[in-house]
C-alpha cells in the first residue's frame, strides 16, 4: 500500500489482524499506524537477494533439548 | 555509620562481613522507611515485609554461624513487577495480570536468593514495561524522590525511585529502549543495561524479546557491579542467553581511566537530538573529568538515530502485538490507552517490513561494533533530567528521537550515572557505552568517575 491508507482501509486490515475493535479504539489505531507507516516506509530499503539475517538460526541452542 | 537505609551495598556488605550491621536490623531500617514514605513515591506495588524478616534472620544466623556467602548475603533488594517470584503477585501493573501468582522464581531472582539476598518487594513499572505513565492501570505511577511533582522516567520507574529514596540499596529493571537507563538518569543512581545475552530473561514478562535486556539498579556503580556478578551468566533457558566468561567485575574497578579513548557522537548531540544548554553544558563538564584522569576524547560517527530508532520500533511493536494479541481481540479495554496506543498497530505491520527492520537492525549493529574497534567508550548524556509527572501522548515513543534505543539495537552495554544538577537540584545523567561484553571497562569508567566528584553525597530530601 503505497498511498496513504483511509480510515475504513485501516479498519480493513485491523479485520484481517483479527482486530474487531471497539469504535472507541479505533482513532487511537489510525493514529498509532499513521506513525508506523512513516517507520516502515524509512526501511524499506532495496536489499540483495542474500541479505536475509532473519534466516539465522543457531542450531546449538537446542542441543539441550537432545539430552 | 551512616543511617543503615542509605548504606550501599558494598558499604553494608562490608560492616556485615565484620558483624558491625545486622541483615535484621539493615532490613527493618528499609521496612521502616518504605512504611512511612512510600506512600508519597508509590515506588512499590508489593512489600514482601514477613519474608524479607524471615530472610533476614536467616541470613543473620548463617553468618553468625559462618561467614556470608556472598556480598549480597543479607542485603535487601526489590525486584521491578515484572520479575516472576514464586508465590507473589507479578502484575507488570497491568489489570490483565491482577491476580498472577507466578508458580516459579525468574532466573535472576533465582540467583540473587542463592546469593543470600533478601527481598523486599516489587516495585512498580509501566504497564508491561512500555505504556507510560499511566493512571488507568493496576497502580499509580512512581514518582521521583528529588521532587515528588516529578517522573522517575519510566518503566523501570519504582526500581529508581526506591533506591533513590533509600527504600533499598539494590533493585533490578529491564531495559528496551531505555527503561533501566532512563529512571537510574531521572533519578540521580546509577544503572546498566548489560550487553544483550549476558544476564537470563526468563521469567521476565517480556516486551520486545530480541531486545529486552535485564539489568541492575542501584546507588553507586560498584553495587551495580556487585550485583551483576550475581546475575550474570549463562541459561540454556533463554533462548537469547550467550554463553560467555563471567569476569571479575569488582576488581576491574581499578579507578584509572588513563588512556581510555571516549567517542562522543557529535552530530547526534548537535544536529540530530540536542540536549539542552544546561545538559549539555554538564556533559562537558562531565567530559573534563575524563580528560583529568588521563583519558581522551574524540569525535565519531555514528549512523542516524532515526535508523535506530525506526529499526528499534518496528521490532518493538510488531513483537509487542504478537506478545498481546490474543488479549487485544478478547478483552482491549483491560489495557491502558498508552500501552494500547503503543502496540496496537503492530498488527498491521507486514512481515516484509518486520524483515527489513531486522535487516537494517543488522547493518547498524555492524556500524556501531565498527565505531567502538576504534575507541574504548562512547559517552554522551542519557536524558534530560526529570519532567513533571504528567499524562503524556503516547505519540511521543514514535516521535521523540531516543539517545538510549541504539544500544538496544545494538546489544552494548550501557551505564547511566549521575553527573550533577541543575538549577531545580534534580540529577543530570551520562550515558558510558562499552564494547560488547565489555562490561569491565564500562563498569571501570563509572565507578572512577563517582568517585573523581561529590555527587553521590547528595540524597533527596522529603
Amino acid at each position: 500500500m503505497s498511498q496513504t491508507p483511509t480510515d475504513d482501509d485501516i479498519v480493513q486490515l485491523a479485520r484481517q489482524a483479527g482486530l474487531d475493535l471497539p469504535a472507541e479504539f479505533m482513532p487511537e489505531l489510525i493514529e498509532a499506524y499513521g506513525h508506523v507507516r512513516q517507520m516502515t516506509a524509512r526501511v524499506r530499503a532495496a536489499r540483495p537477494r542474500g541479505d536475509e539475517p532473519a534466516h539465522v538460526f543457531v542450531a546449538a541452542a537446542f542441543r539441550k533439548d537432545q539430552r | 555509620m551512616r543511617e543503615a537505609a542509605f548504606l550501599t551495598v558494598a558499604e553494608a556488605s562490608r560492616l556485615i562481613a565484620e558483624r558491625k550491621l545486622s541483615p535484621v536490623e539493615l532490613t527493618e531500617a528499609c521496612l521502616r522507611r518504605i512504611e512511612t514514605l512510600d506512600n508519597q513515591i508509590d515506588s512499590f506495588v508489593t512489600v514482601t515485609a514477613e519474608r524479607a524478616r524471615a530472610e533476614a534472620r536467616a541470613a543473620e544466623a548463617a553468618i553468625m554461624a559462618s561467614a556470608p556467602k556472598s556480598r549480597l548475603h543479607g542485603i535487601p533488594y526489590c525486584l521491578k513487577d515484572i520479575f516472576d517470584t514464586a508465590g507473589i503477585r507479578t502484575t507488570a501493573m497491568s489489570k490483565l495480570l491482577a491476580d498472577n501468582v507466578p508458580a516459579r522464581d525468574s532466573h535472576c531472582q533465582e540467583r540473587l536468593a542463592a546469593a543470600g539476598g533478601v527481598l523486599l518487594g516489587k516495585n512498580a513499572t509501566w504497564e508491561f514495561a512500555h505504556g507510560g505513565p499511566s493512571w488507568d492501570i493496576l497502580f499509580p505511577p512512581a514518582r521521583n524522590p528529588w521532587d515528588r511533582s516529578c517522573s522517575p522516567s519510566g518503566s523501570s520507574s519504582g526500581s529508581a525511585a526506591a533506591v533513590a529514596a533509600g527504600f533499598a540499596p539494590a533493585t533490578l529493571g529491564s531495559d528496551t529502549g531505555g527503561s533501566i537507563r532512563g529512571p537510574a538518569a531521572a533519578c540521580g543512581i546509577a544503572g546498566l543495561k548489560p550487553t544483550y545475552g549476558l544476564v537470563s530473561r526468563r521469567g521476565v514478562l517480556p516486551n520486545c524479546f530480541s531486545q529486552d535486556h535485564a539489568g541492575p539498579l542501584a546507588w553507586t556503580t560498584e553495587d551495580v557491579a556487585i550485583l551483576l556478578q550475581a546475575i550474570a551468566g549463562h541459561d540454556p533457558e533463554d533462548p537469547g542467553s550467550a554463553n560467555v566468561a563471567i569476569p571479575d567485575y569488582l576488581a576491574a574497578l581499578t579507578g584509572s581511566v588513563k588512556g581510555l579513548v571516549i567517542g562522543v557522537p557529535t552530530e547526534w548531540l548537535e544536529k540530530e537530538a540536542p540536549p539542552s544548554p544546561a545538559t549539555m553544558a554538564a556533559f562537558e563538564v562531565a567530559l573534563n573529568v575524563f580528560r583529568g584522569l588521563g583519558a581522551s576524547v574524540q569525535a565519531v560517527t555514528l549512523p542516524a538515530i532515526e535508523q535506530f530508532d525506526d529499526a528499534k520500533k518496528i521490532l518493538a511493536i510488531s513483537e509487542l502485538f504478537t506478545i498481546h494479541a490474543d488479549d487485544l481481540r478478547k478483552r482491549p479495554e483491560l489495557f491502558g490507552a498508552s500501552l494500547r496506543y503503543r502496540i496496537i498497530a503492530g498488527g498491521l505491520v507486514r512481515a516484509e517490513d518486520y524483515i527489513q527492520a531486522i535487516r537494517l537492525r543488522t547493518e547498524l549493529a555492524r556500524k556501531l561494533q565498527a565505531v567502538l574497534s576504534r575507541v574504548d567508550l562512547l559517552m554522551l548524556p542519557t536524558a534530560e533530567p526529570a519532567k513533571e509527572l504528567e499524562p503524556v501522548h503516547p505519540s511521543t515513543l514514535f516521535t521523540q528521537p531516543s539517545l538510549t534505543a541504539a544500544f538496544n539495537v545494538g546489544g552494548n552495554p550501557a551505564l547511566s550515572v549521575c553527573s550533577g544538577f541543575d538549577a531545580r537540584g534534580l540529577p543530570f545523567s551520562l550515558q558510558i557505552v562499552g564494547r560488547l561484553f565489555d562490561e569491565a571497562t564500562v563498569l571501570r569508567a563509572g565507578d572512577a568517575y563517582e568517585k573523581a566528584t561529590p555527587w553521590r553525597d547528595k540524597r533527596p530530601v522529603f
